[in-house]
């Protein structure tokens, strides 16, 4: 066919598509032939979009994991009919089908649809036997010769962590791609009942004793799903999480924070006093270094839940929550995207996908912005500083601080809750009726990957500074620009001070002043602004000692501990991401909802300050 | 189906049971998808374990773990 036009061959790269059973290492392997890094993680229904990168001669096309043909949820849907229109397209040049060679009956079931669907529009198939460093672990040798003639077509055993047998396979793909028109397998179970009959007898001829596979899964399973053991463990990890984030970055925070103030006083040193020191100070240091000291958080945060995703424990805690969850109208899979959330929305909004049923579905993506992301970080660590004192208790085990930290985060998760509640009372409508069961497998529990975890961790980190830094530099410059002019005259009498005194009126029963009013509005932009923009005002406002700490400025102005703890719920509930606003029109197909969400969580944010700052005053 | 039948989700923690069939009131695309995770008539189930409250309850079967909930382990009948 293809091979015949190859002038046609140079204009398009051919595809090599992944496809396999949840969970099966595609996108690890994927990760290995292009050098991309798409998401990896010990959990089925990790990739829910279509990835592609370049390999040579190739493009490599990465899909979400499917267990048949046949679709239940929004994702697999989506899969299956972009792969019914990948082995319709002439591009297509070869079906790798990725088997998880220690869940060989499984594995096979998809792979023998998948096999006869690529027969039918004259496709070939490889299968690759992953995860083979684990079979070998186990003591078993699985005949890959045997197995392909059984099959039809070519099998390769590899692992896609290990890298064992990746390279083999990598030189083979081209030769393969020749000659693909001469794979196509002499015979293929088209019906269900002969595809689960065939799977069953190749994987007792070929796979491991099931039971010494699953021995080491129960076994930790007994302990952490047990009724008892298992809830005290789940409350303890996510204590821990949470307790982590705030004690173990404090060092890195305070070295980010010194290696600031060193910097700040080296380069002003150098240039004296004048204008350019102040706006060195104010908007560059004190605005855009005050926010990168929480840098560190959001790198302690992502490994934490990387550890959580890559162990397999995630499909447990789904597991764990899923009746308590049921109670509020969600389902045990909404606690991934719950997760999720706690470090950006966005992804999190993507990973509702694989809700079953569309109902909890919606419910769940409209309650992930009250997620406490890694943009309300720096806004939390700094208010919590300014009112709550640094003490600890068990000999430095549980900080007052860490509690009030976990006091925010379990805010948000039950204003998420009370809402998913309402929602799901007062909207009816009659897909409930075709909702789908709830049914999610148990991955193996695995060691984390810890390159590529150190790797994302990092990531997260560069991300979080290459979003937010442009931002917060424009708003540190105009506010500083608007504040320390015309000169001299002090903040109050400035032509910010002159607009702030405009917009007051609103953020008063806050019991805040204008100065917290001009970063809460710049916070719709994005909700990180926020320490920047008062680490310029006060910058300006206190020129002497401004790289002291933006907290203890704060504390020395008097915030009281009623309009503080205003602000921070304030924080917790409003949606200020204008792009997570963007995903959740995407996502839900209805801008309505976005906007509707936007306004809704705004005036109940403001309620809950003003009423906060009422009652403690 | 016939009374002497008994579901999925009567099946007490660390007992073992064959799939007999699933109810006829199940939609075919949830049934299909069943037997493609092994809810097969003749596969032999083994439940690891019941949570509180009607929870969720975790079996094995063949070479997978799986996690169901009341509704789905009702349409689920097994052989006495
Ligand atoms: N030991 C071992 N683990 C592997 C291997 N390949 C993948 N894994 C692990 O298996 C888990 C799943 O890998 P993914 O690449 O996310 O699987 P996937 O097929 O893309 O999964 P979905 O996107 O959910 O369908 C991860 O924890 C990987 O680290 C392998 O060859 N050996
Ligand atoms: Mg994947």
């Amino acid at each position: 066919m293809l091979a015949e036009h190859p002038s046609h061959l140079q204009s398009v790269k051919r595809h090599i598509i992944l496809v396999g059973k949840p969970n099966s290492g595609k996108s690890l392997l994927f990760n290995q032939l292009t050098g991309l890094r798409q998401k990896v993680a010990n959990f089925p229904g990790v990739t829910v979009e279509l990835k592609s990168g370049q390999m040579g001669a190739f493009e490599v096309v990465d899909f979400p994991g499917t267990y048949s043909l046949s679709t239940l949820s929004r994702d697999e849907e989506i899969a299956i009919e972009k792969l019914n229109e990948a082995v319709n397209s002439d591009v297509t040049a070869l079906l790798v089908c990725v088997l998880d060679a220690t869940r060989l009956e499984r594995s096979l079931v998809f792979a023998m649809q998948v096999q006869a669907l690529a027969k039918q529009h004259g496709k070939a198939v490889v299968f690759v036997l992953n995860m083979i460093d684990e079979v070998r672990r186990f003591g078993h040798h699985i005949d890959t010769q045997a197995l392909s003639k059984a099959l039809g077509s070519p099998v390769f055993a590899l692992s896609a962590k290990s890298l064992e047998g990746v390279h083999e396979f990598k030189q083979a793909l081209p030769e393969l791609v020749e000659r693909a028109d001469q794979l196509l397998p002499e015979h293929v179970s088209e019906d269900e009942i002969s595809v689960i009959q065939r799977s069953q007898s190749l994987a007792q001829e070929f796979g491991i004793q099931t039971d010494v596979v699953l021995k080491r899964q129960n076994r930790i399973d007994a302990f952490l799903l047990n009724n008892m053991l298992g809830g005290v463990a789940f409350l303890a990890i996510m204590f821990l999480l949470f307790q982590s984030i705030f004690t173990w970055a404090t060092p890195l925070m305070d070295g980010v924070e010194e290696g600031i103030g060193a910097l700040a006083s080296a380069v002003t040193g150098m240039i004296g006093p004048g204008m350019l020191t102040d706006f060195l100070n104010d908007a560059i240091f004190g605005g855009v270094g005050s926010f990168l000291v929480f840098v560190p958080q959001i790198m302690v945060l992502t490994f934490i839940i990387g550890v959580l995703e890559d162990s397999g424990y995630l499909a447990r805690a789904a597991l764990i929550c899923h009746k308590p969850l049921s109670y509020f109208g969600l389902s045990g899979r909404s606690f991934i995207p719950y997760l999720s959330g706690h470090a950006c929305a966005i992804p999190a909004i993507f990973a509702a996908r694989t809700i079953e049923s569309p109902r909890k579905r919606l419910i769940t993506m409209m309650t992930i912005p009250l997620m406490s992301c890694s943009a309300r970080l720096p806004v939390y660590a700094l208010l919590i500083a300014v009112l709550i004192p640094e003490k600890v208790y068990f000999g430095g085990l549980i900080g007052l601080q860490g509690a009030a930290f976990f006091g925010l985060y379990f805010f948000g998760i039950i204003m998420a809750l009370v809402v998913s509640a309402l929602l799901n009372r007062f909207t009816r409508d009659n897909e409930s009726l075709t909702d789908m069961p709830f049914i999610l497998e148990l991955p193996t529990y695995r060691l984390p990957h810890w390159k590529p975890l150190m790797h994302r961790v990092l990531n997260s980190g560069k991300q979080f500074i290459r979003r937010a830094a442009p931002v917060i530099f424009m708003v540190s410059l105009v506010i500083w620009f608007l504040g320390y002019f015309p000169q001299d005259q002090g903040l109050q009498n400035s032509y910010l001070g002159q607009l702030g005194h405009w917009i007051e009126p609103i953020f008063e029963p806050m019991g805040l002043d204008w100065r917290y009013g001009v970063a809460i509005l710049m916070s719709f932009l994005a909700r990180e602004v926020f320490v920047g923009a008062l680490g310029t005002l006060f910058g300006i406002d206190g020129a002497e000692d401004n790289l002291v700490g933006l907290a203890s400025q704060l504390q020395q102005d008097g915030l009281t501990l009623g309009a503080g703890i205003g602000l921070l719920l304030f924080y917790v509930v409003a949606l200020q991401c204008v792009a997570t606003v963007a995903t959740l029109r995407g996502e839900t197909g209805r801008s309505r909802i976005a906007w509707g969400l936007v306004l809704a969580y705004g005036v109940l944010a403001y309620i809950i300050a003003v009423t906060v700052n009422t009652v403690i005053g | 189906m016939a009374d002497s039948t008994m579901t999925l989700w009567q099946l007490a923690a660390n007992q073992t049971a064959k799939v007999f069939g699933l109810a006829e009131a199940m939609s075919p695309e949830v049934a299909s998808r069943l037997r493609q995770m092994g809810f097969y008539p003749g596969q032999s189930i083994h439940c690891l374990r019941r949570s509180p409250l009607q929870g969720p309850l975790v079996v094995q079967l063949g070479d997978c773990v799986y996690s169901l909930d009341k509704q789905v382990a009702e349409g689920i009948a097994l052989h006495p």
